[in-house]
Parts: C-alpha cells; sequence; structure tokens
C-alpha cells in the first residue's frame, strides 16, 4: 500500500509544531514541510526584541538534525505557486509537482507595504532575514523613525532606545497600541515610551518620504522629520494567494471551522493566515500570535491524526519593551479595540491587569507587569467562573477564588 | 545530614499541597514544589529565558512560567509544551521535624 503524503506549506513555528505532533501522534506516512525561507522554522517572537540588540541570535524551533531524525522532508527556499485540489497537488516555484493526501496551510502573513514607502533606508519586518538587515541599519543609524505604533513599532523603538540610538513613532491614531490596548492603556504605553526618550508623534499623517544623504526625510502634516532609518510596522496582510487561487474561502483568512478543516477534504490551516470559526465568540477570529499559531499547530495535527479536536486553548501572547511585560489572554469580544475595562491595580504605576467583564464572565485581560494575573485568569476564562468589577478590583482577593468550586466526586 | 552539601531551607509546614516558594541555597534560587506532599527541587530559572518561576502557576502537577507559558510537570521536572526542555533538578529531602533540605550539587 502506498504510505499516506501529509504536506505542509508554510515555515513558521506553528508548521514546526504541527509536524512534531504528526509524529508523536504515532503518524508514519510521508511528511514534507515547504518553507519560503532558506532555513528551519525559527521563533520570529526575539527579531523585533533581543535580536535587535545582539542578545539573541536566530534560534530554530527544532534544529535540522531533528527533522532528519523525526523523517521529516524540508523543501527550504520554495513557495507553493499553486494549489489542484482535484489532483490534490501543489506546485512548487522551482516546478516540483508535489501530491498529498493532507494538506496543512501555514503560510502566514506579510507585512502590509504602504505605496511609495519603500526602498534604501525603509525596513519592514517579519523574517529573520528582515531583522538581519534592519539591525545592520540600526547599528549604524543616529535616529532610528518608526511608522506604526503597534507591538512590532514599540518593540523596535525601545530596542533602538536600549542601543542609545535617538528614536521617533509616527502613529496615524490618537495614541500607541491604540487597536489591541485601547485610548486608555495605550496613553500608559506612551507614557513610558516618552520617558524612556522616545519622541512619539500621534495622530501623525505620513505624507510621504524621499531619500535623503544616508537616510529618509518622512514627510508629514505636521513637518519633515529626517531619519537614518524608517521602519514601517502597520499592519499586516495575510497570505491567502494559494487559497483563494483554488478556491478556498478566504476573504479575511483562509477560513476553517474549529477543527482548522477548511472548505475542501483533508486541507486543513492554521496560524496567523486561519480565520477559524469559533462557537464560543460568535465571529470568525483571525490571531497574529506567536502562541496560538504553535497551539493552533499542535491541535490541528492531532484532527489530521484522526482525532476530532475542537481548538479550545485560551488566546495569549506578551509584548517586552524596556524592563515592562504585556501580557494578555482571552480575545476581546468584538473587533473594535477594548472596550470598558475593569482595572485591578494602578495605571499610574504601570502596573496593572484589566479586564474584559461580559456580564459576569472575564472575557479576556491585558496586564502590564502583571504575568501572573494573566495566568490566573487564562485559567478562569477556560472555566466556569463568576466575577464582578468590584472583585477584580480587591487585590486582596485572589484571582483563582473567583473560579467556580469544583464538582468533587462522593 | 550526612554531606556538608545539604543546606537547610524552609519548613514544610511553610510549603502547603498544590504551593510553591523560592528560597536561596548558596546564593542560587531555588524552587520549592509540594505537589501532593511530594517536595521536589529546581533551579528556579525558567530553562528557556530564565524568568523566575516562582512568579508562575502550579496547577495540580503542571508548573506554568508565566513569561512564556512554558509547562512542565513539577513531579519529574519533564517539560509538558516544549517537551523537550527540563528542568535543573536538585537533591530534595525532608528531614524528620519537617525542615526541607536542598543539595545544589556544589
Amino acid at each position: 500500500m502506498r504510505r499516506p503524503r501529509i504536506v505542509v506549506i508554510g515555515g513558521g513555528a506553528g508548521s514546526a509544531a504541527a509536524v512534531a505532533e504528526l509524529r508523536k501522534q504515532g503518524f508514519d506516512g510521508s511528511l514534507t514541510l515547504v518553507s519560503a525561507e532558506n532555513t528551519v522554522p525559527y521563533e520570529r517572537p526575539p527579531l523585533s526584541k533581543g535580536f535587535l540588540l545582539g542578545t539573541s541570535g536566530q534560534v530554530p524551533v527544532k534544529d535540522a538534525a531533528w527533522y532528519e531524525q523525526a523523517s521529516v522532508e524540508l523543501i527550504l527556499g520554495s513557495r507553493a505557486t499553486r494549489l489542484d485540489l482535484a489532483a490534490r497537488t501543489v506546485t512548487l516555484s522551482g516546478g516540483a509537482v508535489l501530491g498529498y493526501d493532507q494538506l496543512l496551510l501555514a503560510t502566514g502573513v506579510r507585512p502590509r507595504v504602504l505605496p511609495g514607502l519603500d526602498g534604501d533606508g525603509v525596513c519592514y519586518l517579519r523574517t529573520s532575514e528582515d531583522a538581519a538587515a534592519l539591525r545592520d541599519r540600526m547599528t549604524a543609524a543616529g535616529h532610528v523613525a518608526v511608522l506604526g505604533g503597534g507591538f512590532i513599532g514599540c518593540e523596535v523603538a525601545a530596542a533602538a532606545i536600549r542601543l542609545g540610538k535617538r528614536a521617533t513613532i509616527l502613529e496615524a491614531l490618537p495614541t500607541l497600541l491604540h487597536r489591541a490596548l485601547g485610548p486608555e492603556l495605550g496613553d500608559v504605553v506612551a507614557g513610558i515610551h516618552r520617558d524612556e526618550g522616545v519622541d512619539v508623534r500621534t495622530g501623525q499623517q505620513v505624507l510621504g518620504i524621499r531619500p535623503r544623504r544616508g537616510g529618509v526625510r518622512i514627510s508629514t502634516a505636521a513637518g519633515d522629520v529626517d531619519a537614518d532609518v524608517l521602519v514601517v510596522g502597520v499592519g499586516t496582510v495575510p497570505n491567502t494567494e494559494l487559497a483563494e487561487q483554488a478556491g478556498l474561502p478566504a476573504g479575511h483568512g483562509i477560513e476553517v471551522d474549529e477543527c482548522f478543516a477548511t472548505a475542501a477534504p483533508g486541507i486543513y490551516a492554521i496560524g496567523d493566515v486561519a480565520a477559524q470559526h469559533l462557537p464560543g465568540h460568535g465571529r470568525r477570529v483571525r490571531v497574529e500570535h506567536h502562541d496560538t499559531a504553535v497551539r493552533h499547530g499542535r491541535v490541528a495535527a492531532r484532527n489530521m491524526a484522526g482525532q476530532r479536536e475542537p481548538f479550545a486553548d485560551v488566546h495569549w501572547f506578551w509584548s517586552d519593551q524596556y524592563d515592562h511585560t504585556i501580557s494578555s489572554a482571552g480575545l476581546i469580544p468584538g473587533s473594535d479595540g477594548p472596550g470598558e475595562l475593569v482595572i485591578r491595580g494602578s495605571l499610574e504605576q504601570r502596573n496593572f491587569s484589566a479586564f474584559s467583564l461580559d456580564g459576569d464572565r472575564v472575557r479576556a485581560v491585558i496586564s502590564l507587569n502583571r504575568p501572573r494575573d494573566v495566568l490566573d485568569a487564562r485559567r478562569l476564562i477556560a472555566r466556569d467562573h463568576s466575577a464582578t468589577a468590584a472583585q477584580l478590583c480587591d487585590e486582596s482577593l485572589p484571582l483563582k477564588r473567583l473560579a467556580a468550586p469544583a464538582v468533587t466526586a462522593t | 545530614m550526612e554531606t556538608a552539601r545539604w543546606r537547610d531551607t524552609i519548613n514544610l509546614d511553610d510549603l502547603w499541597e498544590g504551593d510553591m516558594a523560592a528560597v536561596t541555597v548558596d546564593g542560587e534560587t531555588v524552587l520549592l514544589v509540594n505537589v501532593d506532599g511530594t517536595v521536589r527541587a529546581y533551579s528556579n530559572r525558567c530553562p528557556h529565558q530564565a524568568s523566575a518561576l516562582d512568579e508562575g502557576d502550579l496547577d495540580g502537577e503542571t508548573l506554568t512560567c508565566a513569561k512564556h507559558l512554558w509547562e512542565f510537570n513539577a513531579v519529574t521536572g519533564g517539560g509538558i509544551n516544549p517537551d523537550d526542555a527540563r528542568l535543573t533538578s536538585y537533591g530534595c529531602q525532608v528531614g524528620d521535624d519537617g525542615t526541607i533540605y536542598v543539595d545544589i550539587g556544589r
């Protein structure tokens, strides 16, 4: 009998987790991982943090020897260009055609490129190659400008300051991390960056850039900014082209059910590119976080191995900026930012957890320098619990106490 | 204790079942965990990025590092997520009077 074949398209941490879990589940068919990058899957989070400071190198999820040991075929530096659902084949950029029995799409996202914002002195950050180029550019720079006050922009600005550079953040919205944290918490983050010496300019409209000797001049509605390098972090675009070409529904990400199955039998999608239907949320969610991608990979692999396991892990992420850690668990209901939040701790002291409460249920938490609260809230979110705003604000009450009492067998 | 390397730390009375605590032994920060009466000692630094494990969570046998959610089996020290990680284990004994002794091997 022919050995079954699983092909994984994409070389991120989610793919690595998926192939490892497939082998762990006893899948002993042929297993191939295709990556557009020339390297085994590696950890992306350090790229906007320690990698820029030189305190972290490129960290592989599994080293090359692991793939050999696990009989995982790696096809690196190659893109999937065509997917034929009827023939069950994927065509690669080099011309090779791979047949599959099951296919996992983990094509990720790419930085959104603004028209006219490219060329020498303009950097985007996604891959280790991008990060190496940016690190070299930043090392030589005196002034680093960042367009976009999201997580990438904030982390790069923090790295620039740590490297002893001048740093400017240009953001269109009224504050930093506006979409993720909302105006109130975003202001706290803006305050942190200002105190560290970043020139934070919010509400900025960038009109264009032009090269100048050794750098770029950025024209904004409020005047020009001269910098040695401009880092653009203004969001991402999901890499849905392959799925769309094959006719899979992929409007705002490749549409998958709670078990990661796409509309086509045998084809699954995970990670940043997957727009997942989660019954508890009443909407399709596409989450661009490292931990989520890894958990997706593991659970999708178990589904591909024949189990039926809906994704039920609580979404979680963190961001390190200077000596501060922002971390979060859960999903904010709706898509217009966090809305009304219940604060435990102190915004002024930059030590707080902000809870999104839906009736008597905690839906999400965003913390500054309170990772422990996030762990506790993560447990609550996953279990039956009941909470009031007053209880969440009361620091003498351990969050764990809000869990419904366990049903004890008698 | 027989060898000079065993150091007394806290008493079992101060480490309830399901609890963990950080103590300093010979200048090293050590994590003590009590899982259903079984006491284990590990380096308090997460093998990932050396974050303090006592700031994390102990839920049954599962120890979670608060920094990046790495998970370990608190009884064996083995990694759960990722499964190829491992906590650094230290020798650990509980004396007749409840004193928890730790040997960090130096």
